[in-house]
Parts: C-alpha cells; structure tokens; sequence
C-alpha cells in the first residue's frame, strides 16, 4: 500500500514547494519587518521633518531670513539622514529577501534530489505498458520497469499541473 | 608681388592674378571638400545645391574652370553635375570671351572639361569610399547601441511592470478549452477507451482538433515581451520577424506540452483513483 502511494507523496511534494514559491515575497517581507529595528526611527524623522516644512512655510523669508536659512538647512539635513536610512533599509530588505529565496531554492533542491534518489529504481506507478505505447521507455525512464510512470516524468509533469492549478487560483 | 612688380603692366599682373586665383582656387576647392568631409555628404544634397549654385557663380566670376573643379566635392552629385558641367561651360563660354581667351591661352579646351571632372571625379570616388566605409561602421556602431539602449530601457519597464503583476502569462479562454478538453479527453480514454489502444493516439486526435477549432476562438493580442535572450537576439542581427515568429512557434509548443502534461496527470490520477475504489482491476 505504501508504495501505492508514491505519487501521491511526489505530488504533495510538488504543491508544497510550488505553494511556498508562491508565498516567499510575503514571508520576505515578514522577516525584514521583524529583523528590522530601527523602523520607528524613520517614521519619527518623516514627522519631524514634515513639522519643519510646517514651520518653514509660515516663516517670511524677507523679515527673518537667518531663521529661514537655519531652518531649511536643518531640514535638508533630516532628509539627507532620511534617505541614508531608507536606503539601508532597502538594501537590508533585498538582503533578507535574496537570503530566504537562497535557502528556499537549496531546501526544494534537496528535496527534489531526495525523491529522485528514493524511487530512482523504482517507479511511482504502474499501468499496463501498451496503454503507454509507444513513449513507455520514456515514461519509465529511469525505472526501466515495463509500463511504469519513473520520477522524472511525474516531477515534469506534477510541476507543470501544479504551476498551472495555482496560476489559475491566483 | 615681386613678380608683379618686375612683370610689365599689361600681361604681368594679369599672369600673376591669374596665378594668384589659382591658388585661391586650389584653397578653397580643398577646404569645401574638408568641410564636406566633416559635415557628411548628406548635408550636400538638399539645401546645399541651390545655395551651391548661388555661391558657384561668385567663385566662377574670376576663376576659369572653377565650375567643373568645385563640383565634384560628393560623390552623389558627380553624375547630375558631369552632365551639367559640359553645359554651363557651353553657356559661360560667349558671355566670358576673356575666360575663354585665357582657357585658350592656357592650352585648355572646353572638351577637355567634362574629361578632367571624371578624371578628378574618380580619384574623388576612391577617396571618399575609404571615408565612406568607418563612417558606415561608426553609425552602424551607433544604431546598435541606440537599439541597446532603448532595448535595456524597454526591459527594465517590462521588469517593473511584471513585477507589480503576475509572472506568468495569463488564461485566455482558448488555453482554457484546451486544458479542461484535455482533462475530460483523460478521463473518458481512461474509462473507455485505453484497453484497445495506446493513450496518447486520442490525445494526438485531440490536438489536431484543436488546430481547427482555434480559429473559432477570439484571438488575444500577445505582446511581446522583451527578455534577455530576445534582447540578445535581436542585437546580434536577426530580424525580428523571424525572432517572434520563433518565439510564437515555442509558446504553441509549450501550449501542446501543457496539455499533454494534464492529459497524463488526469490519466494516471483516475487510474490510481479506479484503482483505490477497486472498480476496475488493470
């Protein structure tokens, strides 16, 4: 019975790593908001500097130029320290998210490999072999047991079904 | 000016002028085709003929054969100007008896004119084909880079705005029909049909079908997407009809291997599901 069930577990495999593929940008995104630290910083420096623009619009820069030029330098100031923030927060981001998608990728290769390595010798299921004709060589490849479905032709053809499953419900 | 001065007054001065205007000559022909050369022949052809013409008469005004020396600068002109320097040599003869009388006195005839344009025009042709050709490279050089550059632009929107959208290419109704038909196809050969003969015979029935019926459908503009390799492809040289005709080919392609993929997914999906409620024994 368990081997019955070969390609039931090739197939959940597949929709497993094809559903995680699918939800990696998410859990990217996830990782970096709980990695990041220093995330209250930025809004609080967005704030103070909208404050300052307030403040800097309700100034004449005729009758008090010397606090206008304060003012503004203090403000371009903030952005200048703003946009090195939001670039290392970018950079930190795409870090996280090439990290996850690194580990993703090594994980289903192992996975992958597993399988292959599981049921090289053996094939995932069995059917008469002149249903299959003439491709029954190619279909139990590397089984090379008559009228078998190998695990290379099930991977191909459970990935493809999968992606395609998934697009149409997404 | 020596000479002049030494030379008596009547012929002397008339010789040196003469002398003199022909290293003017020689000058300006030079520097008109230096200019020529800089500019790029094109800007020769439309505007410039006509301000030519004005300028030409100015320069012929002293100048014997300055008509025939001065035309021959582009290659493009050669021929209209050949036919036309015999002409207006004829033309300038009688209102000029002095020019001519010099041309005489030189041992020049007007005969010789159209014969001395060839002459110079040749030497210009090999001259200027050796200018010709790096110019040809260098703007070939530059279409290329434009095309590559305005093809990295077209890449880097398409990224974004895939992107921000799905990957993949969408349904349409077509791709649709022939999944599902795929799918019924399986279940129907696997129920009937696959005790009598091979699997994939139905399936090549099925695809035949769908070749015909694929008119009946709305047909859905796909645009093209610039990638890398198609980027890369159209750079090296191939034309782009050929690229997307290649590339229409390979998504057919890969629209059969979909359905074959469900097709035998669905087969062996309801042989093990037969199998497991123990309806049918293979």
């Amino acid at each position: 019975m368990a081997a019955g069930y070969s390609w039931f577990l090739v197939l959940g495999s597949v929709f497993l790593c094809n559903l995680v593929k699918s939800l990696l940008p998410s859990v990217s995104t996830f990782l970096s908001k709980v990695l990041q630290k220093d995330a209250e910083q930025e809004t609080e420096m967005k704030s103070e500097i909208q404050e300052m623009r307030k403040e800097l619009s309700s100034i004449s820069m005729k009758d008090e130029f010397a606090r206008y030029a304060r003012l503004e330098r203090k403000i371009n100031k903030m952005t200048d320290k703003l946009k090195t923030h939001v670039k290392s927060r970018t950079a930190h981001q795409a870090k996280i998210k090439w990290i996850v998608n690194i580990i993703f990728y090594i994980l289903q290769a192992a996975l992958m490999i597993s399988l292959i390595w599981k049921y090289y010798a053996d094939p995932v299921t069995v059917v008469p072999s002149k249903w299959i004709a003439p491709l029954e060589r190619l279909v139990a490849f590397p089984s090379g047991v008559a009228g078998g479905v190998g695990i290379t032709c099930w991977l191909i053809v459970c990935n493809k079904v999968v992606a395609i499953i998934l697009h149409a419900v997404s | 000016m020596e000479i002049l001065r030494a030379s008596p007054e009547g012929s002397g001065p008339s010789a040196a002028q003469r002398r003199a205007e022909v290293r003017r000559r020689k000058l300006l022909m030079n520097s008109e085709e230096r200019m020529n050369r800089i500019v790029g022949y094109g800007k020769n052809d439309g505007d410039g003929s006509p301000a030519r013409r004005a300028v030409e008469p100015r320069f012929h005004l002293d100048l014997e054969r300055s008509e025939p020396w001065s035309s021959p600068v582009s290659t493009k002109r050669l021929s209209p100007f050949l036919s036309e320097a015999g002409e207006t040599a004829e033309r300038r003869g009688p209102p000029l008896p002095d020019s001519r009388d010099g041309l005489g006195s030189t041992g020049t005839t007007e005969g010789d004119l159209p014969g001395g344009v060839r002459q110079r025009a040749r030497g210009n042709v090999a001259g200027d084909e050796h200018t010709r050709s790096p110019r040809k490279g260098v703007q070939k050089y530059l279409s290329r880079f434009d095309d590559a550059l305005k093809l990295r632009s077209q890449m880097a929107s398409e990224k974004t705005a895939q992107e921000s959208s799905s990957d993949s290419e969408e349904l349409d109704s077509f791709r649709v029909f022939r999944l599902i038909g795929s799918a019924v196809l399986a279940l129907f050969v696997r129920l009937f049909v696959c005790k009598y003969l091979s699997i994939f015979a139905p399936f090549l029935t099925l695809e035949l079908a769908y070749m015909g019926l694929y008119k009946y459908f709305p047909k859905v503009e796909k645009k093209a997407k610039t990638t890398v390799l198609t980027a890369a492809l159209l750079l090296s040289g191939i034309p782009a009809e050929v690229i997307s005709r290649s590339m229409d080919t390979y998504r057919k392609m890969g629209d059969v291997f979909a359905d074959l993929c469900v097709y035998f997914f669905t087969f062996i999906l309801s042989h093990e599901v037969l199998v497991l409620l123990g309806s049918e024994a293979p």
